[in-house]
C-alpha cells in the first residue's frame, strides 16, 4: 500500500460539459488593498490617499456582519502556493478553478474595487480609483486580451459621467466582458445611471451587478428591507432583495425602453426569487399600467430580453427535483451559472444543477452567458 | 483487534512527524485522508472530502462550536473536535465524521486511529479499495 504526503486537488467530479463552461463570476483578491494599485494613481490621489493613511482589505464588514469564517469570505482552500489569499494570483486562479472545472472563460469582478467606487472612497477619489483597479487588471493580470479570465470593468458610479469616460476609455479592450456597476442606494431606474447605461449600450458591453459587500453597512450603499440585520447569517439571507427591488425599478421605470440594447447580468443575488417577481410584476403591471405607462409591454417580456441572472448562490432544497421545478418555471434561458471562487459559498460545475437534462445545462452554463457577456 | 482490521492497518510513520494543530494529508492506497494531532494528543483521521459537495475538508480550520442554544445565550463546546469546511463551513465531528447540528443525515468518513510504540496506525483502508 502507498502512503504518501502529495495530495491530489479534491475538488470533486469533472463536468461533462468541461472545456466549455463559462463561469460569469470570480474574484480578484488585492492582498494590500488599495496600496497595490497605488502605482497606476495620479500623482495627487495617491498623496491624499497616503496622507489620510487607508486601506482596504478582503471585506468591509464589521464584527457585527463579518463573516464567521475569520472575517472574511475567502475560503481557506484557495489560499495560493506563497501563501496569499485565495484569488490574489491569476496563474493560480486557473490552475485551482478554471483548468481542473473544464471552464472556458471566467469573468472577474473585484470586489475591493465596487466597494470603493460605491461608498468606501469620496465621489473624486473613486474615479481616480476605478481607473487605477481597471489598469491594474488590464496590466499585472493581463487581462486586456480574451484568455481564459475576463473582466469586469468598475466604473464610479457616484459620478456616473465619469463613470461614462471610463467605459469609453477602456471599453474596447477585449478582454473587457461587461461593466461591473457597482449599486449605490439609488435604484437602478433613476436618471442618476443613465449616462452609464448609455456607455455600455455604445460599447456592447453588459452592465453587470455584484453586491460589494456595503450593503446595509455603509450609508449610501443598497439597504436591505425591514431594518438592519444583526449576524452576517440574517444579512446574507437578505441581500436578494437588492436584486429584487432593482430588477423592478429597471423594469418599471422605462430604462429598458430608453436603452433598448442594454443588457443587464445579475450576479451573486441568486435567482430563485425571480420567479415571484416576474408574476408579481405582470400582474401589478396588467392592473396599474396608467400609472407606467412607457412600460409598453409585460414586464416578463423586458426580464427575458434584457435580463440574465447568476446562479449562485444555487438554493438546496432536501429533494433536488424541487430546485429542477423552480429552474424549469423560471426557464432556463434566464440563468447563467457561476462559482463565486473563491468564495466560501461557491457552487462548483461538477456538482450544480445535475438533476437536468443535457440540453438546458448547456444553455445554463455556456450559451446564456455566451449571449449576454462580450466574450 | 480482529485479523480483518489488523490487515487493513497501515503504518503511517512515527508520531513526531505529525505537527500538533494541523492537519497532515496523505494518500492512503486509494484514499486521501487527513490526519490531525490535537494539542491533547488525540490523533483523528478524516477522509479529505467534505459529503456535501466535495470540497477539501482538512484544508478547514479545526477548532470548537458554538453549540444549540437558548436565544441570545452563546455556549461555546467541542473543543478541538470540530473541523469546519472550507466551502460551505458545515462542521464535522472529528471522532465520528458526523455532520453537526443541521439535521443533515451526511457523514464525513473517519478511519480508526492508534499510536502504538510512537507510530500511528490507521485502520481501514484496504490498499485496493476505489475512491
Ligand atoms: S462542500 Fe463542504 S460544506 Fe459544502
Amino acid at each position: 500500500m502507498t502512503v504518501m504526503d502529495k495530495p491530489k486537488r479534491a475538488n470533486g467530479p469533472k463536468d461533462p460539459l468541461a472545456g466549455d463552461i463559462i463561469d460569469c463570476d470570480i474574484h480578484s483578491v488585492l492582498p494590500g488593498g488599495l496600496k497595490t494599485v497605488f502605482p497606476y494613481l495620479d500623482r495627487a490621489t495617491r498623496q491624499r490617499l497616503e496622507t489620510k493613511g487607508v486601506g482596504v482589505g478582503h471585506s468591509a464588514l464589521s464584527p457585527r456582519l463579518a463573516v464567521p469564517n475569520g472575517g472574511h469570505a475567502i475560503r481557506p482552500d484557495a489560499r495560493t502556493p506563497d501563501g496569499g489569499p485565495g484569488g490574489s494570483d491569476p496563474d493560480y486562479i486557473v490552475e485551482d478553478l478554471i483548468e481542473p472545472h473544464g471552464i472556458r472563460a471566467a469573468v472577474c469582478t473585484c470586489i475591493q474595487a465596487g466597494a470603493l467606487a460605491t461608498v468606501l472612497a469620496g465621489p473624486d477619489e473613486s474615479v481616480a480609483l476605478c481607473r487605477a483597479f481597471n489598469d491594474y487588471h488590464l496590466e499585472e493580470w493581463k487581462l486586456k486580451d480574451a484568455g481564459a479570465i475576463r473582466y469586469a470593468a468598475v466604473v464610479p458610479v457616484q459620478i456616473p459621467e465619469e463613470a461614462a469616460k471610463e467605459i469609453e476609455r477602456i471599453g474596447d479592450e477585449p478582454g473587457v466582458a461587461a461593466i461591473f456597476m457597482p449599486l449605490l442606494n439609488i435604484p437602478m431606474g433613476n436618471r442618476h445611471y443613465h449616462p452609464i447605461y448609455a456607455a455600455a449600450q455604445e460599447k456592447g458591453l453588459p452592465i453587470l451587478l455584484h453586491v460589494t459587500g456595503t450593503e446595509n453597512v455603509y450609508h449610501g450603499s443598497p439597504v436591505i428591507a425591514g431594518g438592519w440585520p444583526e449576524s452576517y447569517a440574517e444579512r446574507y439571507c437578505s441581500l436578494s432583495q437588492v436584486g429584487e427591488a432593482n430588477l423592478i425599478s429597471l423594469v418599471f421605470s422605462g430604462v429598458l425602453e430608453r436603452f433598448p440594447e442594454l443588457k443587464v447580468l445579475f450576479v451573486e443575488f441568486g435567482c430563485s426569487w425571480v420567479l415571484p417577481t416576474m408574476w408579481r410584476m405582470d400582474k401589478a403591471w396588467r392592473g396599474v399600467r396608467f400609472d407606467v405607462p412607457w412600460v409598453k409591454r409585460s414586464p416578463i417580456d423586458y426580464v427575458n430580453e434584457h435580463v440574465k441572472l447568476s446562479t449562485q448562490p444555487l438554493d438546496e432544497p432536501a429533494d433536488p427535483a424541487q430546485l429542477k421545478s423552480l429552474v424549469e418555471l423560471i426557464g432556463d434561458h434566464l440563468l447563467c451559472f457561476a462559482t463565486d471562487y473563491p468564495h466560501w459559498d461557491n457552487d462548483m460545475p461538477g456538482q450544480s444543477l445535475r438533476m437536468l437534462s443535457d440540453d438546458s445545462r448547456r444553455r445554463i452554463f455556456v450559451e446564456n452567458a455566451q449571449g449576454i457577456l462580450r466574450l | 483487534m480482529d485479523a480483518r482490521a489488523d490487515q487493513s492497518t497501515t503504518d503511517l510513520g512515527p508520531l513526531e512527524e505529525f505537527p500538533e494543530g494541523a492537519f497532515r494529508v496523505m494518500r492512503v492506497g486509494k484514499r486521501e485522508i487527513g490526519v490531525y494531532r490535537s494539542s491533547s494528543g488525540e490523533v483523528f483521521a478524516i477522509a479529505n472530502f467534505c459529503p456535501h459537495r466535495g470540497a477539501p475538508l482538512c484544508k478547514g480550520p479545526v477548532g470548537g462550536t458554538l453549540i444549540p442554544s437558548e436565544p441570545g445565550e452563546l455556549v461555546y463546546g467541542m473543543d478541538g473536535d470540530v473541523v469546519r469546511c472550507p466551502w460551505h463551513g458545515y462542521e464535522f465531528s472529528l471522532h465520528t465524521g458526523e455532520c453537526l447540528f443541521t439535521g443533515q443525515r451526511m457523514r464525513a468518513k473517519t478511519y480508526p486511529v492508534s499510536v502504538e510504540d510512537g507510530r500511528v496506525r490507521v485502520s481501514g483502508i484496504k490498499s485496493g479499495e476505489k475512491k
